[in-house]
């Protein structure tokens, strides 16, 4: 039950996170390509690493295997995140508890990275 | 009240309990350096301690301020805790944020310097010279004691590390219970540096991104300083190098930026983004032809910023229909 209650309240974050991403339009720069524009990008890059070093420990790709996700593919989804993605993720990494706790955090992450907006609140029609 | 030196005692305590239970696990990065110090480069197997360094001695404000004048007067930045205090210390957050304490020495004329969660990184700044401001939690994960010190020499041979820490000019720690208590914070450090220096443990990523927060809040002279000292050490660095060539821009010479980017475009033919910026930079220098050959390799290499692309082969388009 706690942990349901848990996992219910990462997800309802996560989603609150996306779908505010989801309804800004991004903004018409500037002509030129601006220094903060490139830090930017280049430390969504960073963690972009840091997210693929994080689904090749054994710890994470043994949960994966128990969820039955196959790891090349949560790999190829790190690619395609957007910069927005990758900092949410990111951020869930970072702050990721040890031992059992992991399993949770696991469990939110391959749902919002796995599957459709809609299928996930078919999963969790509370929200 | 608490003090941060009688933190400091219970810090001992508890991370010689937490380390009891944990065995060698708790250490690592110590285990792994002093396993193999012998090995390790000439300046860090002697003892090193960077006795200059100043001290205020804080027992307030988790020592935050106190750190940050240590960090900054060693670097001969004249400033009392009691001045920073205000700077660094949230009242609501019972503490100093590390974003303030990274923010400070910027509005100081100092790149602040994050370095990677390494503990060789922090001997090797020291042994270069250089005191390290850490972040510490002396207390327990569920129960944090949040402290910062300065890392002004360690000891290899007898496994220590000697800080400014709180009440205590010459703090010797044990290495593996100050990692224990670093860890705890994340192993988060950073050295402050005069725009031009360049930190040994330096790496081009970290240095960029360093830069460009420094940027915010600094002078042009001392941007470009700190951009020549990461040029000099890192040639073939486009962000580096884009960096410079914007910092140029916006201080109003487009005709230096122009000669800036073609220089770039030559020797990163594959970034869209500085055949954009050198498309925009010809269109308001009134080369036409030029920019829309830049603008359109832009646009065909694309990337994250094509929509900027797009509006920059727009304006020159526009222009030249116009003439």
């Amino acid at each position: 039950m706690k942990i349901f209650s848990k996992m219910s309240k990462g997800i309802a974050t996560l989603l609150m996170v996306l779908f505010s991403f989801m309804s800004v339009q991004a903004p018409v720069m500037a002509a030129m390509v601006t220094t903060e524009q490139l830090a930017y990008e280049q430390h969504t890059e960073t963690q972009r690493d840091a997210l693929r070093d994080f689904f090749s420990r054994d710890d994470v790709v043994a949960q994966l295997a128990d969820r039955g996700v196959d790891v090349n593919a949560a790999q190829d989804r790190v690619g395609s995140l957007t910069a927005a993605e990758v900092a949410t993720l990111h951020q869930q990494i970072d702050e990721l508890p040890a031992g059992e706790g992991l399993g949770v955090v696991i469990g939110i992450i391959v749902i919002f990275m796995l599957l459709d907006i809609a299928g996930v609140t078919d999963i969790f029609p509370g929200i | 009240m608490q003090f941060c030196s009688f933190r400091l005692l219970k810090s001992v305590l508890a991370a010689l309990l937490t380390g009891a239970l944990a065995g060698c696990v708790g250490a690592p990065q110590s285990a792994a350096l002093l396993a193999s110090w012998e090995q390790q480069t000439l300046p860090l197997q002697s003892p090193i301690l960077l006795d200059n360094v100043p001290f205020f001695p804080q027992d307030e404000y988790q020592c935050g301020p106190a750190a940050l004048a240590t960090l900054l007067g060693a670097d001969g930045v004249a400033i009392t805790p009691e001045e920073l205090v205000d700077q660094v210390y949230v009242p609501a957050r019972q503490g100093s944020l590390q974003i303030e304490m990274l923010a400070t020495p910027r509005r100081l004329g100092r790149l602040s310097y994050p370095l990677l969660p390494e503990l060789q990184q922090v001997l090797d700044e020291v042994a270069s010279g250089r005191p390290v401001l850490v972040m510490q939690n002396l207390g327990l994960e569920r129960f944090p004691q949040w402290h910062y010190a300065v890392v002004v020499g360690h000891d290899l041979a007898r496994e220590e590390l000697t800080l400014r820490s709180g009440l205590i000019r010459d703090y010797r720690v044990s290495m593996r219970v100050f990692e224990r208590t670093w860890s705890r914070a994340g192993r988060w450090a950073f050295v402050a540096v005069t725009p031009g220096d360049m930190p040994v443990s330096a790496n081009v990523q970290s240095y960029f991104q360093a830069l460009t927060a420094f940027q915010g809040a600094a002078s042009a002279a001392d941007s470009q300083s700190a951009y020549d000292a990461g040029l000099a050490r890192w040639p073939d660095s486009l962000e580096l190098a884009m960096g410079q060539a914007n910092l140029v821009y916006d201080g109003g010479d487009p005709l230096r930026t122009r000669d800036l980017y073609l220089d770039i475009v030559a020797r990163h033919p594959q970034s869209a983004a500085a055949h954009n910026n050198l498309a925009q930079v010809l269109l308001e220098t009134g080369d036409l032809g030029l920019a829309e050959d830049h603008a359109r390799r832009a646009v065909a290499l694309g990337g994250n910023f094509s929509q900027v692309y797009a509006e920059t082969l727009q304006s020159i388009l526009a222009d030249a229909a116009q003439q």
